[in-house]
């Protein structure tokens, strides 16, 4: 039909084309080569971005126990009636077209109808449980979650019963989009460590982490105490969780590609139940404001420590309310203050411990009387003496507080303040002990750099008997106590054991502080030591003495009754009652100290606290064993 | 051959439509029993001879032409998108310029299989033109641009295959360079308020985002208070979206994809639903399957290329060979906007993947094109 040339020539155009198509084709597979190898992961990326939310899920925090394993601090299960608002949506759409007017509406009455919408979803179905718990979401809470975290579960009830979540369980099956969760709740089972173990304050600050959340679900840190200090180890590592959002922003699955690192637990040396007898025995007291301090002479780890008034740490999370914290700031005395090292108190006739070794040391005959008129006069000043007029030896005035006999023997013979500063500092005071950072108060104690300038004899004299520009802290009292005790070693106070993974298999790699670590030595005659043992022994065991209230049949405590006065513009004058006392005589093992604000004296108001502190420190040790030496 | 072809689509296609399907059961059921029918009246076309068909070309394509014209009258043709496309059969609903694009394919080949010496005659060169021309106008007064956009090159290649002169050839090529020209500076540079000519407000968004244009120029101004320009980006960032999430589909595919019924960009709802099943069906399959499937893809439409090349070689006429040409240029066409606009290579516009997207009547027609080209092949004379 054709020209063999037409043909050809046709043929040539059928190629042309085929060719174009055929590269066209070749054109699209590069193209796609392009986009989904090459550069395939920068799309990936974009695809994250607009579909993953990541959630911060902060770690289980550690607990804080005591010396044989109770719980101080700790996580406790809390239920929660959480809504997930993906499930619940479809019933939002339906009560919207139920609920929705005639005609137009304007923007702001269709935004105010939605919310209302949902919020009425929301409590119906919460109602077909049947729960006796009220709904915990308003409806302008419930929108801003609506708004700021869709992706995550709303929280509608917390705090669930026992109860209740038997109720849950048997009516959920009628309602969609709420399930019981988990959240983990801090609790602290006993009051009587609040000042030590402290609180948790809300924290929400990203500033040192490396990566950006999409949410953070609530995390707190410690604002007190171990808490406090032990924060990082407390505090674990938080976890990530990654929820899948459609394109309205509601979650449609999630999965927690970094889990999240229980914090570990800090163990103390404390022992709750000599914490609690503490602190019902300083509640038994009349005193408003007290501090006790058990320690173990032997190696100064802290057994009890309690401080009343106290506050509730429990009342800290989710948030403390502003009338219950204001009430914490006004109320006298303080609950914030923890008297056992936060707080200075004039030693008052405690400190004759220290006033005699120095005399001792400097060539005292404890066995020399001298008489009394039962005041001692310095300069124009007269100091009175509780003790009644006689004459007194060394373990007499000792047992009976004579402060004319002690400011005799410091004034006299030469002996004046350097030995006292001197014994003083070898027993650090007026320096912190470093145990609780924060809330330890800095005791004051004369240096020599003062004395040498404008320095009296009644400067001296109120040393002496702990009067002056000297104070000190109940825990202070308590480790010069054990020095005495223990022969003279002076040991760094201890609270904290260890600290150690929650996992079982980890705990022998726990963090451990060591035992019993020298501060310094106390270069004294050990004669000397014996006889101020032996003096504070016949001030509890002989019915003259003044800490006669503190014995206990078959134990022999030694102790040191103290009262001072203070007169402050405020508050008037009244009286730090003190007893600084050790047990047993022989082989001694704790130092009890007890310390009442506005008590009577020493002898009447903390000499029994400590006898019963002894009581259950008998009991303690019976129970371990200890008892038989 | 070619069914082998056709059978292996429907089943791998069918898969990826499924997944795209899922949270609709019906398109899918719907789909298959399209195929039946495409395939139905592909076996039908097969049955006579190609030539005998061809003579009923002009009477089909005016028919064609008519339902082209009623489905613009209201109450005749339905509106879906700011469309007149549809006639609602109420079972379902047929767009004849799908229709519209087999017979065209049809009877520009009877046209042009005339003694080539006629073809040197301008005046018939300009009566095939006319015969393109026609159907491009109605379909862009539907308007539905993408399709109309199909005819040109299709009735370009026909022409410089059936033999026309290279002179003319060139001239037309020229004219539409030219045209598309005039369209792009008239988008690009011409004030949204000069009046005389509006190409739809729509059509040139689309132009501008191609083209990565910023919107606060063009539709603020330079004197444009700061809420405008926010209003113009807001704007853009809406006209863009499908684009951008399709991109991100296909790039996020990677090289092996994420698998069957995976695809987060779908599931969730990225990818707009309106769309997902059908003129974007290329963005489901290329981010479940990855790079591996969106090749098998393109290997498949390439192979019924390739095929319908050799058919058009070995073909007995010239009406044969235009024929399988038309097809073949037709499809390509189809291919390369659809994929290309996937991937960000052409404009997006409102074009069905072959035999991939879901909708019927692109489906049936596409498989009555193909049953040309089978009759084609089946009928061919060995020389």
């Amino acid at each position: 039909m054709n020209s063999p040339g037409g043909n050809r020539e046709k043929d040539r155009r059928l190629y042309g084309v085929g060719g174009l198509l055929l590269a066209g084709m070749g054109i699209l597979l590069a193209g796609l080569w392009y986009v989904q190898v090459v550069t395939a992961l920068n799309y990936v990326q974009d695809q994250e971005t607009q579909s993953m939310r990541t959630v911060r899920i902060p770690a289980v925090r550690g607990s804080i126990l005591d010396a044989n394993g109770r719980p101080l601090a700790y996580d406790r299960p809390m239920y929660v009636v959480n809504a997930y608002l993906e499930e619940l949506r479809h019933h939002f759409r339906q009560e919207w077209k139920r609920n929705r007017p005639k005609g137009t509406m304007t923007r702001e009455d269709r935004g105010a109808l939605e919310i209302a919408v949902r919020y009425l979803v929301v409590s119906n179905f919460t109602a077909q449980l049947n729960l006796d718990q009220p709904i915990d979401v308003t409806p302008r809470k419930m929108q801003a979650h609506f708004l700021g975290q869709r992706a995550l579960p709303l929280p509608v009830i917390n705090n669930l019963s026992e109860t209740n979540i038997a109720r849950f369980i048997e009516n959920s099956w009628k309602v969609p989009g709420l399930e019981v969760e988990v959240v983990a709740k801090r609790s602290y089972p006993s009051l009587s460590v609040a000042h030590i173990v402290g609180h948790l304050k809300r924290d929400n600050s990203d500033l040192d982490e490396s990566v950006r959340y999409n949410y953070r679900l609530p995390d707190y840190t410690g604002k007190l105490g171990l808490e406090k200090t032990f924060d990082g180890y407390l505090r674990g590592q938080p976890g990530v969780r990654s929820v899948l959002v459609n394109n309205l922003g509601y979650r449609q699955s999630d999965y927690i590609p970094v889990p999240p690192q229980p914090g570990s637990n800090v163990v103390l040396t404390l022992d709750l139940e000599i914490q609690e007898a503490a602190m019902k025995a300083l509640n038994e007291t009349e005193g408003k404001g007290a501090a006790a301090v058990v320690i173990d002479v032997n190696s100064g780890d802290v057994v009890a420590m309690a401080s009343i008034p106290v506050f509730d740490p429990n009342q800290f999370t989710p948030g403390i309310s502003h009338q219950l914290w204001n009430s914490y700031l006004a109320a006298r005395p303080s609950p914030l203050i923890f008297r056992a090292t936060q707080e200075r108190y004039p030693p008052g006739s405690i400190f004759k411990i220290i006033t005699g070794l120095a005399a001792l040391e400097h060539g005292l005959n404890p066995t020399n009387q001298i008489y009394s008129a039962g005041y001692y006069r310095v300069g124009r000043r007269r100091i009175e003496d509780t003790a009644a007029p006689g004459h007194y030896d060394f373990k007499r005035a000792f047992k009976k507080s004579s402060n004319t006999y002690f400011i005799h023997h410091t004034l006299e013979e030469g002996r004046g303040i350097k030995p006292i500063i001197n014994i003083g500092q070898q027993l650090f005071l007026g320096q912190r002990t470093g145990l609780l950072p924060g809330q330890e108060a800095k005791e004051q104690f004369p240096t020599m750099a003062q004395v040498n300038q404008g320095w009296s004899d009644g400067d001296t004299a109120n040393i002496a008997i702990g009067q002056g520009p000297i104070t000190v802290t109940p825990l202070q009292m308590a480790l010069v106590t054990a020095t005495v005790a223990n022969g003279g070693t002076v040991y760094h106070p201890r609270l904290v054991d260890r600290i150690e993974s929650p996992d079982p298999n980890l705990q022998p790699h726990a963090l451990r502080f060591p035992k019993g670590k020298k501060r310094g030595q106390l270069i004294v005659r050990p004669e000397n030591l014996a006889i101020i043992r032996d003096a504070m022994r016949a001030d509890v065991a002989d019915d003259d003495g003044t800490g006669k209230r503190a014995r206990i049949e078959g134990y022999e405590v030694c102790g040191k009754t103290g009262t001072a006065e203070v007169r402050s513009p405020s508050e008037g004058r009244y009286k730090i009652t003190w007893f600084a006392s050790f047990a047993p005589f022989k082989n001694p093992r704790y130092a009890v100290v007890v310390m009442v604000e506005r008590g009577v004296s020493g002898g009447r108001t903390c000499a029994p606290a400590a006898r019963k502190i002894y009581e259950a420190l008998i009991e303690r040790d019976k129970k371990t064993g200890l008892a038989r030496n | 051959m070619t069914f082998g072809i056709l059978f292996v689509y429907s089943a791998t296609y069918n898969n990826d439509l499924f997944a795209s399907a899922s949270w609709l059961r019906q398109p899918h059921i719907k789909q298959i029993i399209f195929y039946g029918a495409g395939i139905g009246i592909a076996f039908i076309i097969c049955l006579k001879e190609y030539n005998l068909l061809a003579r009923w070309s002009y009477v089909f394509y005016w028919l064609s032409i008519v339902s082209l014209v009623l489905v613009l009258i209201p109450g005749i043709g339905s509106v879906r998108y700011g469309a007149r496309r549809w006639f609602d059969l109420g079972f379902t609903q047929f767009q004849p310029s799908e229709m519209m694009k087999v017979a065209f394919i049809l009877a520009m080949a009877q046209f042009l299989s005339r003694p080539r010496g006629e073809l040197k005659d301008s005046a018939v060169l300009f009566k095939g033109l006319g015969l393109a021309a026609l159907p491009f106008v109605l379909i862009l007064l539907e308007p539905d641009l993408g399709s109309s956009l199909m005819i040109p090159p299709t009735a370009l290649a026909m022409m410089y295959l059936a033999g026309a002169p290279k002179s003319f050839i060139k001239k037309l090529i020229g004219g539409i360079a030219l045209f598309a020209v005039i369209i792009l500076s008239y988008v690009f540079f011409v004030p949204k308020d000069w009046k005389p000519i509006q190409l739809p407000d729509y059509q040139k968004r689309r132009l501008m985002v191609y083209f990565g244009a910023d919107y606060a120029k063009q539709y603020a101004g330079p004197g444009a208070t700061r809420a405008e320009i926010r209003q113009a980006r807001a704007m853009q960032q809406q006209d863009s979206y499908n684009v951008v999430q399709a991109m991100i589909s296909v790039g996020s595919g990677g090289l092996t994809g994420r698998g069957w019924k995976q695809g987060i960009q779908n599931i969730y709802g990225y990818l707009p639903r309106g769309v997902a099943h059908n003129d974007f069906i290329f963005s489901v399959i290329a981010e479940e399957s990855g790079f591996v499937g969106s090749t098998l893809v393109i290997l498949l439409y390439g192979t019924i290329i390739v095929v319908g090349i050799r058919t058009a070689r070995r073909s007995r006429d010239r009406l044969g060979k235009l024929l399988a040409m038309g097809v073949v240029t037709m499809l390509f066409c189809h291919v390369f906007v659809n994929i290309g606009m996937n991937i960000r290579l052409v404009p997006v516009t409102g074009l069905p993947l072959p035999l991939l997207s879901s909708g019927g009547s692109s489906v049936v027609c596409s498989l009555m094109t193909l049953g040309l080209l089978q009759n084609v092949r089946l009928h061919q004379k060995t020389i």
